[in-house]
């Protein structure tokens, strides 16, 4: 019921309706910015996680417009589904692009100084550099996660989508959405050093789907 | 010691994720804390203003390319078609009443002038077969008859020389349609048959208006008399004679409605024809017959395959018939020993 609730909240937050997503089938330019704006920041920031590059990201992210909006007729579901549908198409052109591009792993804090210092003169740079160092910390720990729980928790956090819309995306159960949540956090709140050291690492049930070990897991096995 | 089960572990994680009011245990509290993190992270991530323009810019470009021509396209076409149905219906709304309502108008009435025009355009729509123009052409001349006996049985005698006048010229292009029709070689014997039964009939109800005028019987004005007997003489004069005085086309005879139209074609397809030593001589006429030569204007005829020939009496001499076709009391020529005069149409 609360899910439910969360997808019309979802829904009223990004204030789409289906009116517009009749328009934006017909790409009417309203429509089709009212849907950009709604979605466009949680797209961007999936992305920003995901390769951690600014420019990619965006250049992914209108990527993902694109795409979605040529596409857009043949989506046939409501429009609360069609946050869950523009992330199936950010996953796949994520995909798509990890398999085109093989390059090295860019350093993110390199980038976040730079990017930081040009946005803004006026914030101290050692403080800038605080901040970006911490950030990087969250986001080194969520390299640290398996594929599945990253995603899990990027679709969560920041695509703003229930468990039982990133199971639909991800086209697993919900229960294994919420058991790869419940891990990712566990995960990375050792890896942030918010668990106390002596509390123990263990596992409290077994892995839902043993096909899809973790190597973390696999380890421990 | 006591610990929950995972899937109860994993609903209040995920409950405490969504806001939602779960108890906050001590061993869910740093994954929560976790989470909060990774959203603050997230949340610094903010997209640039100006690469959103241009991912607008792109999206919206590719809306006016992609998506309005396929989409307006049809809109139009469909409502282009439901525009024509619904002039068609309306048309059809007006049309159809109107039709029916004037098909019965007499001369003098209004919907008359909306029955000619349908009738032309009828007409108009069959032009381009000369058999079928015929066969309209035919059917009209009938309409102009079934009017004049109409207003005589309705006492509307005022319209009467009107009515003569078109009955006379509805015969006169009933007659070289069929003629033209009859040398494309078109199949017309009974149109022509039906046209001569017009004829026939025309010349009867003709001749009894002209009784009827000349006795009295029926009360006209005095300019509404003169009319109606100078309409009648121009009727019998060449078009519809009284019944027993059927006449031949002559060469040269002035058709009374179309200028330059061609003369009365002898469309006579009577069935057998008797023999001469039966035909009975023409009654006195009251009109002279045309004098024109021949020579001028051939008379029109019917192919022979198509139209039986048109004979004319034997007695005429010089080759020209005598004013007064030689035909039986009952309509039938008396004529078949004379050869046919080929009459070639215009």
């Amino acid at each position: 019921m609360l899910g439910f609730g969360g997808e019309r909240e979802a829904v009223s937050k990004v204030g789409l309706t289906a009116a517009d997503l009749v328009a934006a089938r017909l790409r009417e330019p309203a429509a089709l910015t009212r849907i950009y704006t709604a979605y466009a920041p949680a797209l961007f920031r999936f992305f920003m996680a995901s390769v951690s590059d600014r420019h990619l990201a965006e250049d992914l992210t209108g990527t993902t417009f694109v795409s979605a909006i040529e596409g857009l007729p043949k989506f046939r579901g409501p429009v609360e589904a069609l946050g869950g549908w523009l992330f199936q198409i950010a996953r796949h052109d994520l995909y798509d692009h990890r398999r085109k591009q093989s390059r090295s792993r860019i350093e993110p804090l390199d980038d976040n100084l730079t990017e930081a210092a040009a946005s803004d003169a006026t914030v101290d740079p050692e403080e800038l550099a605080i901040d970006r160092l911490e950030g990087s910390r969250v986001m080194g720990a969520l390299r640290e996660l398996s594929p599945d729980q990253r995603e899990v928790l990027l679709l969560r956090m920041a695509g703003g989508m229930t468990a039982p819309e990133v199971a639909a995306v991800l086209g697993k159960t919900t229960g294994a959405v919420k058991a790869l949540q419940h891990r990712g956090l566990a995960s990375l709140a050792r890896v942030l050093g918010l668990r106390s050291p002596d509390e123990p690492q263990e596992r409290p049930y077994p892995s839902p789907d043993p096909g899809r070990l973790t190597s973390q897991e696999e380890e421990e096995r | 010691m006591h610990r929950p089960k995972p899937n109860k572990l994993h609903d209040e994680l995920d409950a405490l994720l969504d806001g939602r009011p779960v108890e906050l245990t001590v061993e869910l509290a740093p994954l929560v804390e976790a989470a909060d993190s990774l959203r603050a992270e997230l949340a610094s991530y903010e997209l640039d203003p100006g690469v959103a323009d241009r991912h607008l810019e792109r999206v919206l470009e590719g809306s006016g390319t992609v998506v309005q021509l396929p989409l307006r396209q049809p809109a139009g076409g469909w409502d282009v078609r439901r525009r024509v149905v619904a002039v068609a219906l309306a048309a059809a709304l007006v049309l159809a009443p109107a039709t029916i309502a004037s098909a019965a108008a007499l001369p003098g009435q209004a919907m008359y002038p909306f029955k000619l025009a349908i009738e032309q355009v009828r007409i108009a729509s069959v032009q381009w077969s000369p058999a079928r123009e015929a066969d309209e052409r035919t059917r009209v001349a009938g309409k102009r008859l079934d009017e004049v006996e109409s207003l005589v049985r309705l006492r509307m005698f005022n319209q009467l020389p009107n009515a003569l006048k078109a009955l006379e010229q509805a015969v006169v292009a009933a007659q070289v349609a069929v003629a033209e029709a009859a040398e494309d070689g078109a199949p017309v014997a009974t149109v022509a048959t039906r046209l001569t039964q017009v004829r026939a009939d025309g010349g009867r109800v003709v001749e009894e208006v002209r009784k009827a005028a000349a006795s009295g019987s029926i009360g006209l004005a005095g300019g509404t008399r003169d009319a109606v007997q100078a309409a009648v003489e121009d009727a019998q004069q060449d078009v519809l004679p009284p019944p027993g005085r059927e006449t031949v086309p002559t060469a040269g005879t002035p058709t009374p409605t179309t200028a330059g139209s061609p003369p009365d074609p002898p469309v006579n397809p009577t069935p057998a024809p008797t023999p001469p030593s039966t035909a009975a001589p023409p009654p006195p006429t009251t009109t002279p017959p045309p004098t024109a030569p021949p020579t001028t204007t051939p008379p029109p005829t019917a192919p022979p395959t198509t139209e039986p020939p048109t004979s004319a009496p034997p007695e005429t001499a010089e080759g020209q018939p005598n004013g007064g076709e030689q035909a039986g009391a009952d309509g039938r020529d008396a004529v078949d020993e004379v050869p046919p005069t080929t009459v070639t149409a215009p």
